[in-house]
């Protein structure tokens, strides 16, 4: 009993050590907020005092005359409309793949499937090379139209709708419903949960995206925070170390609120950076 | 000779209306773009004006010591980062079983970092290890260790390390627990009355039923070893790191620095390869999964 009751406490202390350092880089950031650079050089562990908490806020709103509300827009919109579409046609492209016996099915799957791990690397270039083709380059489509293929979701949501019982398309047949009416009213109402869970996965891989926007926005006024946070300076072109932070502060706010609140949703899955 | 019947034909073209918008996007935005990064990088390049030259680009690339050292951080992840962090998730998954419900509050805290984009960890980390602003200094001068640079370039790996870690070990070991409460109640059980300890359980009942998805961990892991981009690219704002510090870094400084397109699409397609052949064993059991379901 009393070696079972020490190996408790001895866990206990590891876990207790590991939650530090998960911990440390929030709380960190937390109080940088609260400090000018002078107080950041002091490298206290404490909150600054006195506290440029307010200072540092109103200094990232009015950067470059307000140009972080854009960004956080920007954010919203990039991460909102991107994820929306591309788990919608998602959805509509699991349906077929669930409800109808078709031509090239079997070879279909396997040739979407096969580009899920082609990395961004090698197709951020060559959509560069056409977006400047075609005068897309420094636009918002420049950053939504990659967002729009969502082949992880397309695989997740073929099995959703493989749960979907035939029971209940058979029962929609005989009530006369026709195909599209049976995705709307009937089918998708089933896959409710698992779109909800996808969205957000792919609201976050989005709001998170830093590559796709680094390549094709030049316009501060169009990059999202994720960039935007990366180019404060002041007018000589040097760092400014409390407002990139406070700034970093409010990009991952939404993440975070989003992740305690809807975390039911979070079904961790085998999906990567 | 086989018909294929009205009613299929029917189905087929209900079904492919259906995946219109999905195969639009798929194949405007990944199929399209990849064909083009294949025909690029068959092409020398001097500003705007290109020309066909074979494989010219493949061949100098196979030669090109840059390229093959960009490899060298990818190879430090993949040799001690991802199994240090498999192994970590492990034991941490194994301590998750020994709380009442599982932790629920240390798997909170421990999953959080994964929520943070790349590019903040990067950043705050960058700053945590910063000469002007390291709370580490004071920790280290406490030990008589004054003045030590934490960021130089020979330190990067490690601190690439720390920051890795901290990102994904938490999310790992989640994905571990999730596996290890799958396992039947049962096997554990009957190992108890033979009197095995709870580590004798973990390591030899468990562990040895964990190792499909483990490999499915260390295959996802590796590939995005071989693709780690946004953290140097953050340490680089505070301390100097070569054009070719991973292959990603040296894929876009070619392109976007030094303007070589087309060799930098040689080598985006280089990664493509080696990436999907990582991965092959992920797609097979995947598409198995799906498709041997039904139909």
């Amino acid at each position: 009993m009393i070696r079972s009751r020490r190996s408790y406490v001895v866990i206990t202390v590891i876990l207790v050590l590991l939650a530090v350092y998960f911990i440390f880089p929030f709380y960190w950031l937390t109080m940088g907020t609260t400090k000018n650079v002078s107080q950041l050089f002091q490298k206290s562990l404490l909150p600054g005092r006195p506290s440029h908490l307010m200072q540092n806020i109103s200094g990232v709103f009015n950067y470059q005359g307000g140009v972080f509300l854009n960004w956080m827009a920007n954010s919203f919109l990039y991460a909102t409309v991107g994820a929306f579409v591309g788990v919608f046609v998602a959805a509509l492209a699991g349906y077929a793949f669930r409800k109808y016996d078709f031509i090239g099915k079997r070879l279909l799957f396997i040739f979407i499937i096969a580009f899920a791990m082609v990395p961004g690397f090698a197709t951020t270039l060559p959509i560069f090379m056409m977006f400047r083709d075609i005068n897309l380059l420094d636009t918002r489509w420049a950053v939504l139209l990659p967002s729009f293929v969502n082949i992880f979701a397309v695989y997740m949501m073929v099995s959703y709708w493989n749960q979907v019982e035939d029971e209940v398309f058979d029962a929609a047949a005989i009530d006369g419903a026709n195909d599209l009416t049976t995705f709307f009213k009937i089918g998708l109402p089933n896959v409710i949960p698992g779109f909800i869970t996808l969205f957000l996965l792919a609201f976050v891989s989005s709001w998170n995206n830093f590559f796709l926007p680094l390549v094709v926005l030049n316009s501060r006024v169009r990059m999202p925070l994720i960039l935007g946070i990366t180019t404060i300076t002041d007018p000589q072109g040097f760092p400014v170390y409390n407002l990139t932070l406070t700034a970093s502060f409010f990009t991952i706010l939404p993440l975070l609120i989003m992740f305690v609140s809807l975390q039911r949703y979070f079904k961790p899955q085998m999906y990567m950076r | 000779m086989t018909w294929i019947s009205k009613a299929k034909l029917k189905s087929t073209l209900k079904a492919y209306l259906f995946l219109a918008p999905f195969l639009a996007v798929f194949i405007g935005l990944v199929v399209y773009p990849i064909g083009l990064g294949v025909k690029l990088s068959l092409y020398g390049q001097r500003g705007a004006r290109m020309w066909y030259v074979g494989f010219d680009n493949y061949k100098r690339i196979f030669a090109d010591s840059m390229f093959w050292d960009s490899f060298k951080i990818p190879l430090f992840l993949l040799l001690v980062q991802v199994p240090l962090m498999i192994f970590l998730a492990t034991m941490i998954a194994f301590l998750y079983e020994t709380r009442k419900g599982g932790g629920p509050v240390y798997r909170f805290i421990y999953y959080l970092p994964y929520t943070i984009p790349g590019i903040v960890s990067g950043l705050v980390w960058s700053y945590i290890f910063s000469d002007s602003m390291s709370p580490l200094s004071p920790l280290l001068s406490l030990f008589g260790l004054e003045n030590i640079k934490l960021l130089t370039r020979g330190n990067v790996p490690g601190i690439l390390l720390v920051i890795i870690l901290w990102q994904f070990t938490g999310y790992t070991a989640f994905l571990v627990y999730s596996s290890l409460i799958a396992i039947p109640k049962e096997y554990s059980e009957a190992a108890q009355l033979d009197g095995a300890g709870l580590w004798q359980i973990a390591f030899r009942i468990k562990l040895p039923l964990l190792k499909g998805p483990m490999i499915t961990l260390f295959i996802f892991n590796a590939i995005g070893a071989m693709q780690v981009f946004n953290e140097p690219w953050m340490l680089g704002n505070l301390v100097v790191l070569p054009l070719n510090y991973t292959p990603a870094m040296y894929i876009y400084n070619s392109a976007f620095s030094q303007g070589r397109f087309t060799y930098a699409s040689a080598m985006g397609i280089i990664l493509a390869v080696l990436t999907c052949s990582f991965s092959w064993y992920i797609l097979r059991s995947a598409g198995r999964q799906i498709l041997g379901r039904r139909h």
